[in-house]
């Protein structure tokens, strides 16, 4: 092995160089870690942030979903029941009107024959005084001939024929 | 014929006898192209990613810390920048070879560092974890006797882990400085019986240099660049992922 100038032996320990080795290591961590490490480890913490906050929005926005449909299904429900009385109340209200319409015509029905009943009476009781009239003046009329001309039989019994004639009419 | 298997040349030479060499040269070029690498990749990150650029880096930093948290535990998640800066530093500093540029890794004063580090970590977290007397008291184990035996199983470690990269990226080196010498020799010989002109250009062009060492550094550049670097990484992980868990 021949060693020339300016060159190291083949092998060969100088602790300068061990020392430099060694710097130059430590010198390298430190570049990788400021160069590499830290910001591919920032931007993966990010992310990894962000995920988790995609995630807890995702979560959140669905239990507000679901609040909120739980709510309009309760309104629908409301709604509904809400429709259904309604309905059953104006039923229950045209049920009841119908019967007061009808009671009300029967009873208009029962006065109005009522009335009828008392006119056809007092039409009755009218007539029957009205014959009680005119058979008392027949009879006075009647008396009166008999006593103011002298009349026969046979005129009599004319007399009384046109009588119960004049009372047929 | 002369072949010269040598180290690193001095570029510069500062006073107190410091010299900067090419190991620490390329060493820096490697970490300059690893930094803007880097920087080019994260510039510009969204969260929600629209480059391929970010899905790499996002790709890189995961893989990095899957690594280590498979090889070592969830709690060593922070240790992931020393590994990614070792192999990455240990992978690039092999393959600059493949740029015709002289590998850090072939000085062995860049792996002893590095193992230095990796036995300063361990005996850190063995102390950590046992205390001071109960990493004492666990070299006499399990007799008095074996202590020189236990320090010597200590210091093996970081040896082996610094003899074995550099032997393996230098080894690569030297094969190929051998090879290229042999095939230049088997050149000379197949071409320079060649008559007149054509012997001299055959001489002096490298035909049989052209394909086969770069088949051989497929292996010795690539391959073996690629796997020290991540030998060293794994060793290290499991060193230290032990030295914390041998509590007791």
């Amino acid at each position: 092995m021949i060693t020339m100038a300016g060159t190291l032996d083949f092998l060969s320990v100088n602790v300068w160089h061990i020392l430099m080795a060694i710097g130059n290591l430590l010198i390298l961590v430190l570049i990788l870690k400021k160069f590499l490490f830290k910001p591919v480890q920032k931007i993966l913490k990010e992310r990894e942030d962000e995920i988790g906050k995609t995630y807890s929005d995702a979560d959140k926005a669905l239990s507000e979903a679901n609040a909120e449909k739980e709510l309009y299904q309760k309104k629908l429900d409301d709604a509904k029941s809400e429709a259904d009385s309604l309905i059953k109340t104006a039923s229950e209200r045209a049920k009841a009107e119908s019967a007061e319409i009808i009671s009300a015509a029967k009873t208009e029905a029962e006065r109005r024959r009522k009335n009828a009943d008392e006119d056809i009476e007092l039409a009755k009781k009218k007539a029957a005084e009205e014959m009680r009239d005119s058979i008392s003046e027949m009879v006075i009329s009647l008396a009166e001939q008999v006593v103011e001309k002298e009349i026969d039989q046979k005129s009599h019994a004319s007399l009384i024929d046109d009588a119960i004639e004049s009372l047929g009419e | 014929m002369q072949i010269d298997v040598t180290g690193a040349k001095i570029l510069f030479e500062l006073p107190f006898g410091i010299t900067i060499t090419e190991t620490q040269v390329n060493m820096w070029i490697v970490m300059a192209a690893i930094a803007a690498f880097c920087a080019w990749l994260t510039h510009g990150l969204k969260v929600r990613p629209e480059s391929k650029r970010q899905i790499v880096a996002e790709f890189l930093v995961k893989t990095a810390e899957n690594f280590v948290t498979g090889n070592m535990g969830k709690r060593w998640k922070w240790f992931t920048p020393y590994i990614a800066a070792l192999f990455s530093l240990a992978m690039f500093s092999s393959l600059i070879s493949l740029l015709g540029m002289y590998p850090p890794t072939s000085d062995l004063n860049t792996t002893v560092g590095w193992a230095i580090m990796t036995f300063i970590l361990i005996t850190f977290y063995k102390i950590k974890t046992n205390g001071v007397l109960g990493y004492a008291k666990g070299l006499t184990e399990p007799i008095f006797v074996m202590t020189p035996m236990n320090i010597l199983g200590e210091i093996a470690t970081p040896v082996s882990m610094a003899f074995r990269m550099f032997g393996n990226v230098a080894s690569g080196t030297v094969v190929s400085a051998l090879l290229y010498a042999a095939l230049a020799a088997l050149n000379n010989a197949v071409f320079g019986w060649l008559p007149g002109i054509l012997g001299e250009m055959g001489e002096k062009l490298p035909i049989l240099q052209l394909g086969i060492p770069a088949v051989l550094s497929l292996y010795f550049d690539v391959f073996s660049g690629v796997l020290q670097a991540f030998i060293f990484c794994m060793l290290t992980m499991l060193y230290i992922a032990s030295a914390a868990e041998a509590s007791d």
